[in-house]
């Protein structure tokens, strides 16, 4: 039997091309991993976290399971490619079973099988598999439909813009969308002069031969399938260079991430996984708030992904990011977003410390004494209502304070470790760590989500308890030391701060703290789904008005609760609220102070 | 007999009111208050001249009484406004020939700039609560003490992008000064310093009175905005500013915080822009027909201002304005006929 | 003491026509609101490192403006980029994009 013909060399070609190239990134990035990395890997090889991989490639590679979850239709569209495709060719391998036993059959041979099942004659045809295949074929190309239509029609969707894409993936994406329309005419003709072939290949092939009758067949015969498997070799080649790439990365993805591999501060080869896994499919694109509000349409999760993929990444894109976390919040692949333009801008602007910090040295200008700190923050000096409230909690709750920052205090080191100074932040971060510890607290209260998050995740304090606010409020209110008035009469609304929400995972402390005052009602975007502010720090390159057009929309959805009162639990959050609304905007500390019994 | 209607019983609409009055044109004054006299019934002096608001007050009052041509309709509120008729708020209608708008302008909350303390800390006040206390004769801390020193500051809710008021309030330079002047004859042996940005001295005797402030009363101007102010232990107020001209951060422990805050335009003004199809101005103001020859007229026929509707303005420009209204007014009836 | 500049040796004289403008033409065309100070000192006032030790970022910005880049970089290395002058500036100038943006110019990054 032959299993050659010469319209198989493009898919060779490119087959083989795909192979090398895939072989070539992965061993090189898992070369270059830094040794924890390949301890955790060879850790969690054994373990049973490979078995959860092994279900989580099938859930998410194949069925894509996430993308249903956010959006129905595109999730049936990359499910029908993905899964169909897959079945497609575990199907065609049973059949080549089938017809020929157990025996080797080189690639194209499973692939071109309709072809070589003709050319060697054979004619007995298994009516199962014929009928199997093309249902799915049908499948697939159900898929590639709606592929082709959001491409003209994203918004009939559900989404309001599709991802603008580079050469290599038009080239890819051209050619995939071939692949099947061309395979199904293929089969049809081989079926229209031979015989054979289900539903749709079969149906199609006689219909065929009765409209433009066999002899016309048979001439465009050996076209046909030269351009099916041109039309592979070309997709194939294009594939590791495109975000098709996407197909193959993300099963190591998700071993290694099951693994506990993470992106860190720093960029490393690891990241080169999370990059290349990114399918470009632009679900991050219609939850951020730069494109809705300001009309920005470059800056998004898959255009910075892109970027930093091929090298063109620039800074005013890296820096066009308010880090919300909205996009990370919807991202199928569990893309690790804002690390990863974190490590970035630090790939970009990190400059060594070189004591730039030195001036901090001895410097300390807290006052009290007590177990528990209070950070205030930069920005709560600010807004003195809440500092004034705080105190009264204090005073209230006959809590010995040691107020850290009153009289000016240093900068906790997130905003500049978002700007991507990272080295530079580590200074006062160590200031910071070293004047706790000095002053042997037990409890490190804060008013602002962002110091919050850093002296949480990266302060490292041993024996401190970090706490927000609004969870120390709670706690107060849970242990009968502060009592507080309730009545109908007051509605307040919310606004979950990124930082807080997404960024800490603290959704309900503040809505306890709230409902134990008076009536909350919920905005239209709430908890996981809060809108950001526009005042974030982590975006640089928004200017003022851009800044208060975002804030003028969150507060018109807060306004739109009918709440008498704007609470949120987040300075900058307050400041920039308080530009968009005439209502009254406040610190959830200030309804506790201002309700106390 | 024409009937026209004047919404705002403030100096520009009692200026307007007596002008119409006194050419024979009935004249009704809304005015949503208990009394007329708009923001003047609440300020003790007028600069330049340190005239008592109340002799400018009277003075337009007597003139309004010498005729009987004017009906006052005050606690009375206008909701529907079209040239030829006016709506009020406890659903009478009252029509009429044209209408002047003097509605003129509310002050900016203080609070709103919440790093100046005011309704947080005792003795961060507004340059109106000022004023309050000159009325009454009683210019002193919460506690009773006289301040020993006192700062006052400029550009509160004007020329700021922060709380949307990026226009100049214009008038808040000449009363810090005024403020500061009489501060100073009442508490000799104060320190009173004044926090600025830029110092606009624009009207007639206003750059005479700056120097007077400067070289007879001793009073300190520093270059700077303040940035924060906190409390201090012994209940005074802690500022911060940076003083500009020597390029140093700058920190000052005072007794008193006055706020010079800005003029902001009415929220109404937003309901005459969606109902009426009156223009107005980015800064919230009403928009007059032409900047120059055509100041006192709205875009729309019969429909005229008068004050500080279509911009901060002091009180001579108000009362200038209440006439230039009334003149157009007349001169629309008569064409009207 | 008296604080000139960035150093005591450095000439009193801000000699425009001598000094070159092209980066501080490249800075103020890149994010024109800069020129839109009106040097009320706000953001000097509130600055948390200013608190702390001699930094003064309006003198700074305001000097690299008129081509005088020597020591700025420096000066603006003392900045914890907390973000609180741009709360502050009544003009809205985003003063944390600035900071980077000349440390982006003179510092070659």
């Amino acid at each position: 039997m032959t299993f050659f013909a010469n319209f198989c060399i493009p898919f060779i070609l490119g087959a083989t091309v795909l192979f090398v190239t895939i072989t070539i990134k992965y061993i090189s990035w898992l070369k270059s991993l830094p040794k924890s990395d390949l301890k955790l890997i060879v850790k969690g090889i054994l373990s049973p976290q490979t078995l959860v991989s092994i279900w989580e490639v099938v859930r998410e590679s194949l069925l894509h399971a996430r993308i249903f979850r956010v959006n129905r239709r595109l999730g049936y569209m990359h499910m029908s490619l993905a899964f169909g495709w897959f079945l497609l060719i575990v199907v065609g391998w049973i059949e080549t079973v089938a017809y020929l036993g157990f025996r080797w059959v080189p690639l194209q041979g499973h692939v071109f099988f309709k072809y070589f099942a003709a050319l060697n004659g054979l004619n007995a045809h298994i009516a199962i598999f014929d009928f199997v295949m093309d249902l799915l074929l049908l499948f697939v190309l159900s898929g590639v439909t709606l592929a082709w239509y959001k491409r003209r029609n994203s918004a009939k969707l559900g989404m309001k813009r599709a991802t603008q894409h580079i050469f290599f993936d038009k080239i890819a994406l051209t050619a995939l969308w071939f692949v099947f329309p061309v395979r199904l005419i293929a089969e049809s003709i081989t079926a229209g002069i031979y015989g054979g072939g289900g539903f749709l290949t079969g149906g199609l092939g006689k219909l065929l031969a009765m409209t433009i009758g066999s002899g016309a067949l048979e001439w465009v015969y050996e076209p046909i399938w030269w351009l099916y498997s041109l039309a592979l070799g070309i997709f194939f080649m294009a594939m590791p260079f495109s975000r098709y790439m996407h197909i193959f990365t993300e099963i190591p993805l998700i071993f290694l991430r099951n693994y506990k591999l993470r992106p860190q501060d720093k960029e490393k080869s690891y990241d080169n996984f999370e990059v290349e896994a990114c399918s470009r499919c632009g679900i991050c694109i219609d939850p951020c708030q730069l494109q809705q509000q300001l009309g920005i349409h470059d800056v998004q999760s898959v255009y910075f992904l892109r970027d930093r993929r091929y090298n063109m990444l620039q800074q005013k894109i890296a820096h066009n990011c308010l880090m919300c976390g909205r996009c990370e919040q919807v991202c199928p692949v569990g893309i690790n977003l804002n690390t990863l333009r974190l490590n970035s801008r630090t790939s970009m602007r990190n400059i060594p410390n070189e004591g730039r910090y030195n001036y901090l040295r001895g410097k300390d200008y807290s006052s009290g004494e007590g177990k528990v700190g209070y950070f205030a923050g930069c920005m709560t000096l600010l807004t003195p209502n809440t500092l004034n409230a705080m105190r009264k909690i204090f005073e209230t709750a006959r809590e010995k304070v040691w107020w850290a920052d009153k009289d000016g205090g240093v900068c906790c080191g997130r905003p500049m470790k978002l700007t991507g100074e990272t080295d530079s932040a580590q200074g006062m971060m160590d200031f910071n760590k070293k004047l706790f510890e000095k002053h042997n607290i037990s409890t490190l209260v804060t008013s602002c989500p962002i110091c919050l998050r850093v002296f949480r995740e990266e302060y490292n304090l041993k024996g401190i308890e970090v706490l927000h606010h609004s969870e120390y409020i709670l706690r107060l209110l849970q242990q009968g030391r502060l009592r507080v008035k309730y009545s109908t009469e007051q509605t307040f609304t919310y606004h979950d701060p990124c930082e807080l929400g997404r960024g800490s995972g603290i959704y309900e402390q503040p809505r306890a703290v709230i409902e134990a005052i008076g009536q909350l009602l919920e905005p239209a975007h709430n908890r996981k789904n809060a809108l950001c502010c526009g005042s974030s720090l982590a975006n640089t390159a928004i200017d003022d008005k851009q800044q208060l057009t975002i804030a003028s929309g969150v507060a018109e959805e807060m306004d739109a609760t009918g709440a008498k009162t704007l609470v949120t639990a987040c300075p900058l959050c307050k400041k920039a609220i308080a530009r968009g609304t005439k209502s009254k905007v406040v610190d959830l500390s200030e309804i506790v102070a201002g309700n106390l019994k | 007999m024409k009937h026209v209607i004047i919404i705002g019983g403030g100096v520009a609409g009692m200026q307007c009111a007596s002008e119409l009055a006194r050419q024979g044109v009935k004249v009704t004054i809304i005015e949503k208050e208990s009394d007329t006299g708009g923001k003047v019934k609440n300020w003790h002096k007028l600069f330049p001249t340190f005239t008592p608001a109340s002799e400018v007050l009277s003075g337009l009052r007597h003139k309004i009484a010498a005729t009987d041509n004017v009906t006052i309709k005050t606690g009375c509120e206008a909701t529907e406004i079209s040239s030829n008729c006016v709506g009020l708020a406890s659903g009478e209608e009252l029509s009429c020939d044209a209408v002047v708008i003097a509605t003129g302008y509310t002050l900016f909350d203080a609070r709103i700039k919440e790093e100046y303390g005011y309704g947080i800390y005792d003795n961060v006040i507004t340059a109106a609560d000022l004023e309050e206390m000159f009325n009454k004769n009683d210019v002193r801390l919460v506690d009773g003490r006289v301040p020993r020193r006192i700062a006052i500051l400029h550009c509160v809710g004007s020329r700021d992008e922060k709380v949307c008021q990026r226009h100049c309030s214009k008038v808040c330079c000449v009363t810090g000064v005024k403020q500061a002047i009489e501060l100073k004859q009442t508490f000799p042996s104060a320190d009173v310093f004044n926090f600025y940005m830029d110092i606009r001295m624009f009207g007639p005797g206003y750059e005479e009175m700056y120097r007077e402030a400067q070289q007879k009363y001793n009073v300190h101007f520093v270059r700077g905005r303040i940035s924060e102010v906190s409390p201090t232990i012994d209940n005074r107020l802690q500022i911060k500013a940076e003083d500009t001209l020597t390029g140093r951060p700058l920190k000052i422990g005072v007794d008193m915080l006055v706020l010079l805050i800005g003029m902001r335009a009415n929220d109404m003004n937003a309901k005459l822009e969606s109902g009426n199809g009156l223009l107005r101005q980015a800064s919230g103001f009403m928009q007059p027909k032409d900047a120059f020859l055509g100041n006192a007229e709205s875009n729309v026929d019969g429909i005229f201002y008068a004050g500080a509707v279509t911009a901060p303005k002091n009180v001579a420009e108000a009362l200038c304005d209440g006439a230039t209204a009334a003149a157009r007014v007349a001169d629309w009836l008569s064409k009207k006929e | 003491m008296i604080n000139f500049g960035f150093s005591i040796s450095r000439p009193r004289v801000i000699d425009i026509d001598r000094n070159n403008l092209n980066k501080s033409k490249e800075i103020i065309a890149e994010m024109p609101e800069l020129q839109a100070c009106i040097g009320c000192g706000s953001c000097t006032a509130t600055c948390t490192a200013g608190n702390l030790t001699e930094y003064n970022f309006r003198k700074v910005h305001t000097l690299v403006r008129r081509g005088e880049y020597q020591g700025a970089y420096e000066e603006l290395n003392k900045c914890m980029l907390c973000g609180k002058c741009r709360l502050a500036c009544p003009r809205g100038i985003n003063t944390r994009g600035v900071i980077m943006l000349i440390k982006r110019k003179l510092g070659d990054f």
